[in-house]
């Protein structure tokens, strides 16, 4: 199989530019285009889709969590390497039409998911360096739950130092997470930086103090000010229709596994775009897939609809993402600046209880998006190079299948 | 030096010598500090630095000079201070002489601390408003100092919490640091922002590099004096525990710069969706911009601010090289996005040339990755390793579509030649523009060996795979050049059959042979991967048209001139030989009218050809006339037969190959 093709190579992306050239020379004794178990073939991708979204839809309050995302991509990849080996399977069938005109379709579909996956890899980072700011927070007001050096537990009260840094770091992620959800529309993108050219002048004649987060404001990394990831989204599920009957003969089945793939993409970059921050988000896409057509089709038509209440939420109608992490970044870090708001010194047990409890929470998501946040990243740019990847190959086989 | 030091032991009547005091400082601040990466000798340094400038300060205010009415309260402030200053040091020194921590530990120094706090509250409030700008250099207290004195006495404090009694000073000592960092860290964003390329590059380009000769540092973008104070406070944040809030400063605003310096470099980032649908021509002038972002890139940007961060941060190698790598990564993906956008692009033949120069430029980046990212030796389990040698791979592979589009795009050349069929001759027998396109840019191509060399080696599948043809040659590069001239020299065969004068299928012949062997002279690179013998055959080849030419047309000219049954019996029979002549003639005129239309655009060929004509021609065509002439009797009646003098042959073959129809006149 081609899939087990890139084992034991050490340079992870580069073995998957062997081309289909070089796999066909290694296969073409193994297989002959014409495979009699072809209908278990594409049943069995059906099934391993189907598994996928019955998965994802199995612990519905980690619906958009980052994990949860992770595992999406993870069975995006897995089901665009069977699909790969699929058209390789079939390279003669796929040079005829109207199969061919259906995979280079996906294949056009597939390369607009490329500056997605770009533009949410900078979303990725955005959330990165909020999360540097949670950890601030956490620091400055866990720290004083668990120091003691004798090893015993021992609580000290939380000290004014630390809670004024608590608050003006909260203060700043506040005025950051703000910043994006006023700038997410295209229109506001590309600013400069926040301040004016001359620092020194305006240092001298005002108050140089700058309460607000602006020195971690980011430049934008737009790659245009009319870019917009929710028409994107569009263009990608655009005229995606299920294959009709005769379709599906002409192609002796093939018709679904496209489908089915592209339908797969479209998910998948359109959950994206729901859980990450990134210009101009939009969710309104048209998902016209037969509820009982596919094995798959109900688990993902109601994930859709789940995400689709999510943001519909009046708490959430604004938010920058929806990835369940940015939410409880929100949400404990508001509670937490309402406690601190009103708090005095020294605060009374209630209080500081619920403060430690807020901290906690903020501490509990701090460190699973410090350890999940790069992996993420990194899935997001192997997503890319698979599919140029697939892109490329599929191609190849379009144009030299017959030989 | 000698002199601040002379002047500074007898100013003070202290109880303890100032020496002494100094040292205990010394090991005060050296273990006093928070951080364990910090470079403690360095901090230490810089601390007494600035610990020394306080006393020469506060000297200064006891000199007699400087008695104004005015200074006079400032000078008293600034003694109290430096008193008091001494005080709390000592206090530093004492809790740091015990070996263990007391239980309990020793009694606080409260109203001395409260009132050094006081005192720094009050100077950081000056700084704060906004009233008078800090100024390090001619700084009255020297702050940064000071501050560090106050997260010693904070972390000091601390561990009196459970003592209620002091929760006050405790709060207070917080706070008062807390302002203290954020003061510093609005500071450090200002100073972060003087940065001298993103301010330029907003106006006017950055000025090209390659002037600036072999000085092969790059240069910082803030001068060493600011680059020392982002140093001090960047030690100062971090050793009372803004490590985070410093770094995070310091990160936005260089990933800004960097965004900024990039966009002044002319190649903006484009959508993978735009570049798609980009013509030709359009993307064709982006290639360049974005070999010069590339190149300027790794080779300046990305050392100048690994450089800067590893100054500025000498006390935290952790977050210096995170910070070096996210960077890096940054830097590095964006500029990979655009040749994988252009590789997607539909090939075409046109292409081949810029997506080597990609090619090259990311094989250079490579190279220089390598130096940069793996120089210091990592141990094999450090994480960053992994993520280096990913970074690596990111554009190995990327490189590799380059290397692939540019195997596919030369191979399609095959393609090209073997479906160029055009069913008219060319007229005259001339070059064909297929020679010339295809030398050309085989030509151009060569200008690449080593590349193409590399390219095919990496990749080159041959499509007929298990033939001889992996084996014949190990250089893939050269044998599919090989392969192409072979296949121009049949693809240039097969249009010679489109001549139906087989003397004129040969100078065509010749002409395309010539073309070729001229354009391969011309070229070392391709000379020295076609070889040799290839050249040896070819070189047989152009010789064996050149034969075939003569042969198809002056043989049965030459056939008039021969003396075989002219004579019978020794008798020369004059209308054979009227005939000869007439026939002679004929032919010759003949020749002369449509081989001038002919032509042979290589001048040493065409000397060539008309010597050995000449040669063949003339000496034969004037033996014979001068043996036969006397049988034609004299007069008019000879000139009929006799219409060339052997000069005029010579003339007349000058007259060959010159690609305009010439006719003689009928008569002298």
């Amino acid at each position: 199989m081609p899939a087990t093709d890139y084992q034991g190579s050490s340079v992870p992306f580069a073995s998957l530019g062997r081309s289909i050239l070089s796999i066909r020379r290694d296969q073409v004794h193994s297989m002959d285009g014409h495979d009699p178990s072809t209908e278990q073939e594409l049943e069995s991708f059906q099934r391993r889709v189907s598994d996928l979204f019955a998965d994802l839809s199995s612990s519905p309050d980690q619906i958009l969590s980052l994990a949860w995302i992770r595992k999406l991509l993870e069975g995006f990849l897995v089901s665009l390497e069977e699909f790969r080996v699929i058209l390789f399977n079939h390279r003669a069938a796929v040079t005829r039409p109207p199969l061919d005109r259906m995979v280079s379709d996906f294949f056009e579909r597939a390369v607009k998911a490329l500056d997605l996956c770009n533009a949410v890899r900078d979303g990725v980072g955005q959330v990165c360096q909020w999360n540097k700011h949670v950890e601030i927070v956490v620091q400055s007001l866990a720290s004083w739950c668990e120091v003691d050096e004798s090893g015993a537990k021992k609580t000290r009260p939380f000290g004014e130092g630390q809670l004024r840094r608590g608050k003006k770091t909260l203060m700043d992620l506040n005025f950051l997470i703000m910043d994006e959800k006023e700038s997410a529309s295209a229109s506001h993108r590309n600013r400069s930086f926040g301040r004016s050219k001359d620092p020194h002048k305006s240092s001298s004649s005002s108050p140089s103090h700058l309460s607000s987060g602006v020195h971690f404001r980011s430049l934008s990394w737009s790659v245009s000010r009319t870019w917009s990831a929710a028409r994107q989204l569009q263009n990608i599920a655009a005229n995606l229709n299920a294959p009709r009957g005769h379709d599906v003969t002409a192609t002796a089945g093939l018709a679904m596994p496209v489908y089915t793939i592209s339908t797969v993409l479209v998910f998948t970059m359109w959950a994206l775009v729901a859980a990450v921050p990134c210009q101009d988000r939009g969710l309104q896409i048209h998902f016209s897939i037969p509820r009982n057509g596919f094995v798959w089709s109900p688990a993902l038509l109601s994930l859709h609809e789940k995400i689709v209440e999510e943001s519909k939420r009046k708490d959430r109608r604004n938010a920058n993402g929806l990835m369940k992490e940015i939410y409880q970044i929100e949400k404990s870090s508001h509670q937490l600046l309402e406690l601190l708001d009103g708090v005095e010194m020294p605060m009374g047990e209630e209080k500081e209880n619920q403060l430690k409890n807020s901290v906690q929470e903020l501490e509990n998501v701090c460190e699973i998006l410090k350890g999940g946040l790069e992996p993420l990243e990194r899935q997001i740019r192997e997503v890319f190079h698979r599919i140029v990847r697939s892109r490329t190959e599929g191609l190849d086989s379009l144009s030299h299948g017959n030989e | 030096m000698e002199k601040s030091e002379r002047r500074l032991i007898p100013q003070k009547s202290n109880s303890f010598s100032f020496s002494s005091h100094r040292n205990k400082l010394q090991r005060t601040l050296s273990l006093g500090f928070i951080n364990p990466n910090s470079n403690e000798k360095k901090t230490a340094e810089f601390l007494k630095n600035h610990i020394k400038e306080g006393h020469k300060n506060k000297k200064s205010e006891n000199e007699p000079n400087n008695k104004n009415a005015d200074n006079a309260e400032e000078a008293n402030h600034i003694l109290k201070f430096a008193t008091l200053l001494q005080e709390i040091d000592l206090f530093l020194a004492t809790v740091n002489d015990l070996e263990q921590p007391a239980e309990p530990p020793p009694e606080l120094p409260e109203p001395v601390i409260s009132k050094f706090l006081d005192m720094v509250e009050k100077v950081i409030t000056k700084y704060c408003s906004g009233d008078e700008p800090w100024v390090p250099e001619d700084d009255d207290h020297p702050l940064l100092a000071t501050i560090n004195r106050v997260a010693i006495i904070n972390s000091e404090i601390i561990k009196h919490y459970s003592n209620s009694k002091y929760t006050r000073i405790i709060d207070r000592s917080g706070s008062i640091l807390h302002r203290c960092m954020v003061f510093l860290e609005d500071e450090f964003h200002l100073l972060l922002l003087e940065d001298h390329n993103a301010n330029l590059c907003c106006i006017i380009p950055p000025p090209p590099k390659e002037t600036e000769g072999n000085s092969e540092k790059p240069s910082l973008p803030y001068t060493s004096k600011i680059v020392e104070r982002l140093r001090g406070i960047a030690d100062s944040m971090i050793s009372a525990g803004y490590v985070t809030e410093c770094c995070q400063a310091f990160a936005t605003a260089r990933h800004n710069a960097f965004r900024s310096i990039i966009s002044s470099l002319g190649y903006e980032r484009s959508s993978i969706d735009d570049i798609l649908r980009m013509p030709w021509e359009a993307l064709e002038g982006q290639i360049p911009m974005w070999i010069k972002s590339c190149q300027h890139t790794i080779k300046e940007v990305i050392p100048c601010e690994r450089e800067l961060v590893e100054k500025v941060f000498s006390c935290n190698s952790k977050f210096s090289s995170d910070f070096f790598q996210n960077l890096a990564r940054e830097a590095i993906i964006y500029h990979l996005t655009f040749p994988e956008a252009v590789v997607m692009t539909t090939q075409s033949i046109e292409k081949l040339f810029k997506v080597l120069d990609m090619y090259e430029t990311l094989k250079e980046s490579e190279l220089l990755i390598d130096s940069l990212l793996l120089s210091e030796g990592e141990a094999d389990d450090d994480p960053s390793l992994s993520y280096n040698l990913d970074l690596k791979s990111e554009v190995k592979s990327t490189r590799l579509y380059l290397g692939e589009a540019a195997v596919a795009i030369f191979c399609d050349l095959e393609r090209s030649i073997k479906d160029d069929s055009s069913r008219s001759a060319m007229p005259g027998g001339a070059v064909h523009p297929l020679t010339r396109y295809v030398m050309n840019y085989l030509k151009l191509v060569c200008e690449y060996k080593n590349t193409m060399e590399h390219i095919f080696k990496e990749h080159y599948k041959p499509a007929h795979h298990n033939d001889d043809a992996a084996d014949d040659n190990n250089n893939p590069f050269a044998a599919e050049l090989t392969k192409l001239m072979d296949l121009l020299n049949e693809n240039i065969e097969e249009k010679s059959r489109l001549y139906k004068d087989v003397s004129l299928s040969y100078i065509f012949l010749m002409n395309n042979g010539g073309y070729m062997g001229q354009k391969i002279k011309g070229s070392e690179e391709i000379s020295m991967l076609l070889g040799a013998s290839w050249a040896r055959k070819r070189f047989s080849e152009l010789r064996q048209y050149h034969k075939n030419y003569q042969r198809e047309t002056w043989t049965k000219i030459l056939a008039c001139l021969k003396d075989d049954g002219l004579t019978v019996k020794g008798i020369v029979q004059k209308t054979v030989l009227k005939e000869r002549f007439k026939s002679f003639n004929s032919m010759f005129e003949d020749i002369h009218r449509t081989q001038s239309a002919w032509v042979v655009s290589d001048e040493q060929l065409k000397s060539e050809l008309k010597i050995s004509v000449s040669a063949v021609l003339v000496p034969a065509y004037r033996s014979f006339t001068g043996r036969f002439e006397q049988h034609l009797g004299s007069g008019r009646h000879r000139e009929k037969y006799i219409r060339f003098s052997p000069e005029d042959i010579e003339k007349y073959i000058e007259d060959l190959f010159e690609g305009t129809p010439m006719s003689m006149p009928r008569r002298r």
